[in-house]
């Protein structure tokens, strides 16, 4: 029972992480239709920005959280700006081979800076938790936590500022926001950098559970893409339940079937989803 | 001339459906383009408005060319359109519907609020209501509304009256002829009766093309004069 | 010049043979073959992209089905060779048979992403659960039989085999794209409403082009194990879907020449490049978007209107 429910917290702990991570990425779906492969690299340049502050420079966990968010801002722009606006009026098959260019340059650039071998980072906080015959590791319980904070803070985000019900208006609707003579364009642009900030953040976040490699933004990718399908493009409620659903089928599959087929159930519960629910993309 | 459409050619993808329309527009106006499904009414109002690029022909507005502009930058110039299927931003609130329209031409929101309540004081109840649980009039109604707002120079409106309840339309056509010779406006309209109420002038379209003016008051009044014709 | 040679079927199969041969002798014939391999899975997946108009990320499974398909049958059953591969196309076109129906539903971003993850269950499978009969992670060693001449152990007989294989599929695919129901995949490809309006059951035309597109992928994979006397878990690698992806982008979408056009230019790159340039995926990573913003038609695209 005690390693069921320990199955279940670590569950939650992935579900909290790909929820961070997955939001900016739905977002950018239900926005503009695209699939950003990119939004995997800014999620591997955080981990690797906090292992830099952190660990090389020794300036500390928190700093490098910060280092890291500082650093997904300007990279984010610089795609949005250059790569992204330019495309998305156009087919979206070249968004997609150009937002995957992207993340093969950088990580191939991260291999070529930090090398290919797996690098670990060590739990920032370091103590355990027990609850009666529960142990778990406090970072975890405070990354379940920040994501529940995160959920909070993005409705608020989007139910009480003006840019927020832009974004919701223009997702429901594009043409009608841009006939009242508002830029969407821009507004989009505001949520993409703040998802990227997200996903750098759930970089930094993951970072300490596993070790870091250059692919680490592929492998996020495909079970992120899980979650912004089953939860729906643009679903703030669905993306968190769909985040936190998969992270059990992926705990829970790792603890009953095998460590190997807690990525291949995800993605065939992704694929279920696809089949019997298609979207309009 | 507040308006001039000179030889539109417009295209849905690979099928042509504006041929060479034309019309122009002066201040104050209310022009009625009238004519049957499919003749291309909507597709030049659209135009107009900015939504559709022109395959030839030009549109000028106070004497600048807006064909080719950006839909944002034509209804910056103050051109307002009013959707046909009375799309209202429904996951918003009435205010927040009201507060987007507001956003982009720097008015204040109760300025623009006392706008929409002044052609429909009951929206007051329905303000903090969200958008979708409106009926269809009520609707219709809002959109007008958020069309007043800012400085407008032209409405485009799209078939206002469709799909309403005798005593909607009533509602509708009253707030319409208030705002008669305050504002220029285009009506697309199906129903000559209610074009008779309405038009100063009216165009005819056919089959894509503008094929006739009408300019004289007894032929407005009068529908069955030029029904034939459509 | 390029022109001319793509609209007559029988000189793009005699400049193609012509380029191969040359390139073999000049080079290396095994080689070459990897070349010729590849361009014919370049063909398949360049059917449902550049004629068609869906994108897919995970066409990788079926040259895994091909290519196990193909291992499987040598291994367990009869070492065959012919058999092989004819169980590595069945296979191929089973599996896309089966899947299509649901797959083809989807379209745009789900398309892509679908294919993605049933690529990923299948690599799963395949080193898993399965790895009794696939061999898992170490895969399986193939012998086959040889008849006479007919001996694929021979790197000289592999050659031409494969090169008859690549003229074979290009004849074929430029004969289908050239028929009646070719010019209905453009037609899909450019407004799929509009054709349905006209009547036509588009989801079955779809499905079709899914499953053929599905087989010669499978075929290529099925050769690919006959060449390599091997099949193992990175013939159905869902990372290397870029490969053919990046290869039909680069050699012209949309054209069985610019299909085999990429599928040269890639292997070029990645066999002779790699060597030289220890960072050719940033390389490619660029290349890829070059091509995305300035060269959307691809090297065939440029060069035809020579």
């Amino acid at each position: 029972m005690t390693s069921f429910i320990q199955s279940v917290l670590f569950g939650l702990t992935i579900g909290g992480i790909l929820y961070i991570i997955s939001i900016g990425l739905s977002l950018t779906f239900g926005a503009m239709g695209i699939v950003n492969f990119a939004h995997g690299l800014i999620y591997a340049v955080g981990a690797y920005a906090v292992y830099t502050v952190a660990t090389i420079l020794g300036a500390g966990f928190v700093v490098g959280v910060l280092a890291a968010l500082a650093v997904s801002v300007p990279l984010s722009y610089v795609i949005e700006r250059f790569v992204i606006r330019r495309l998305y009026g156009q087919s979206i098959d070249y968004a997609i081979i150009a937002t995957y260019a992207i993340l093969l340059i950088g990580a191939d650039s991260l291999k070529w800076i930090y090398g290919a071998s797996p690098l670990p980072i060590i739990d920032p906080i370091g103590k355990l938790w027990t609850f009666g015959s529960l142990q778990m590791p406090a970072y975890r319980v405070v990354i379940i936590g920040l994501s529940v904070l995160i959920f909070f803070g993005l409705s608020l985000f989007f139910k009480k500022t003006l840019v927020g019900k832009i974004v919701v208006a223009g997702l429901q609707d594009r043409e009608a926001v841009r006939s009242l003579g508002i830029r969407v364009e821009k507004h989009f642009a505001i949520v993409f950098i703040i998802g990227s900030a997200l996903a750098a953040l759930g970089g930094v976040l993951y970072a300490p559970l596993s070790t870091l490699n250059p692919y680490m933004g592929f492998e996020i990718l495909v079970l992120c893409f899980a979650v912004v399908i089953v939860g729906g493009m643009g679903n703030l409620r669905g993306t968190a339940i769909a985040a936190y659903s998969l992270g059990l089928v992926h705990s829970l599959s790792a603890a009953y079937i095998a460590s190997s087929a807690s990525d291949a159930m995800v993605y065939t519960v992704m694929a279920a989803v696809l089949i019997f629910r298609p979207i309009e993309a | 001339m507040l308006l001039s459409v000179e030889n539109l050619d417009v295209h849905y993808g690979p099928a042509q459906v504006l041929y060479g329309a034309s019309l122009h527009l002066n201040e104050g106006e209310l022009v009625c383009l009238v004519g049957r499904n499919g003749a291309g009414k909507t597709t030049l109002l659209r135009t107009i408005g900015g939504f559709m690029r022109p395959a030839s022909g030009t549109i000028t507005f106070r004497g600048d060319r807006i064909d080719g502009l950006l839909l944002e930058n034509v209804a910056l110039m103050g051109i307002r359109y009013v959707y046909q299927d009375k799309r209202v931003f429904g996951e918003l609130t009435v205010r927040e519907n009201i507060e987007l329209a507001a956003y982009p031409t720097g008015e204040s929101l109760d300025e623009a609020i006392s706008k929409v309540l002044a052609i429909h004081p009951k929206m007051e109840s329905l303000l903090d209501s969200k958008a979708k649980g409106l009926s269809g009039g009520e609707r219709q109604i809002l959109l007008i509304g958020r069309a007043l707002i800012g400085n407008p120079q032209l409405l485009l409106v799209d078939e206002p009256t469709e799909g309403l309840a005798a005593i909607i339309i009533g509602d509708i056509i009253k707030i319409l002829l208030k705002m008669k010779n305050k504002i220029t406006m285009v009506v697309v309209e199906q129903n000559l009766a209610t074009v008779a109420r309405l038009a100063d002038r009216l165009y005819v379209m056919k089959e894509g093309c503008v094929s006739r003016e009408i300019v004289d008051e007894q032929t407005i009044k009068n529908p069955s004069c030029y029904e034939d014709e459509l | 010049m390029f022109g001319k040679v793509e609209n007559n079927p029988t000189l793009t199969l005699v400049f193609t043979a012509a380029i191969f041969l040359i390139f073999g002798y000049a080079t290396s014939l095994p080689k070459i073959t990897d070349f010729m391999i590849f361009c014919i899975f370049v063909i398949g997946f360049d059917l449902l992209y550049g004629h068609m108009g869906q994108l897919s990320f995970g066409h990788m499974l079926y040259l895994g089905a091909g290519a196990y398909g193909c291992g499987m049958f040598a291994y367990h059953v009869y070492p065959d060779p012919f058999l092989s591969l004819l169980a590595g196309v069945l296979l191929g076109a089973l599996v896309a048979a089966v899947l299509g129906p649901l797959v083809v539903k989807t379209s745009a971003a789900a398309f892509a992403l679908l294919n993605l993850a049933l690529n990923e269950v299948g690599a799963y499978l395949v080193l898993s659960p399965w790895h009794k009969w696939t061999g898992g992670e170490d895969g399986l060693s193939l012998f086959f039989k040889k008849y006479g001449f007919i001996n694929f152990q021979q790197s000289t007989f592999r050659f031409y085999f494969c090169l008859g294989s690549l003229l074979l599929v290009v004849y074929l695919v430029l004969r289908l794209v050239r028929s009646p129901y070719g010019n209905l995949l453009k037609a899909i490809k450019e407004n799929e409403v509009r054709v349905k309006f006209l009547g036509y059951n588009t989801y079955v035309y779809k499905y079709i082009t899914f499953i053929i597109s599905g087989a010669i992928a499978a075929f290529a994979g099925a050769l690919t194990s006959i060449n390599l006397s091997y099949t193992n878990t990175s013939l159905i690698s869902p990372a290397r879907n870029v490969e053919v992806i990046f290869a039909a982008l680069m050699g012209g979408a949309g054209s069985v020449i610019g299909a085999v056009v990429g599928g040269t230019a890639f292997m070029t790159i990645s066999n002779y490049l790699a060597v030289y340039l220890i960072r050719w995926e940033m390389f490619l990573g660029f290349a890829l978007l070059v091509f995305v913003f300035w060269i959307r038609k691809g090297i065939w695209g440029y060069v035809r209107k020579v």
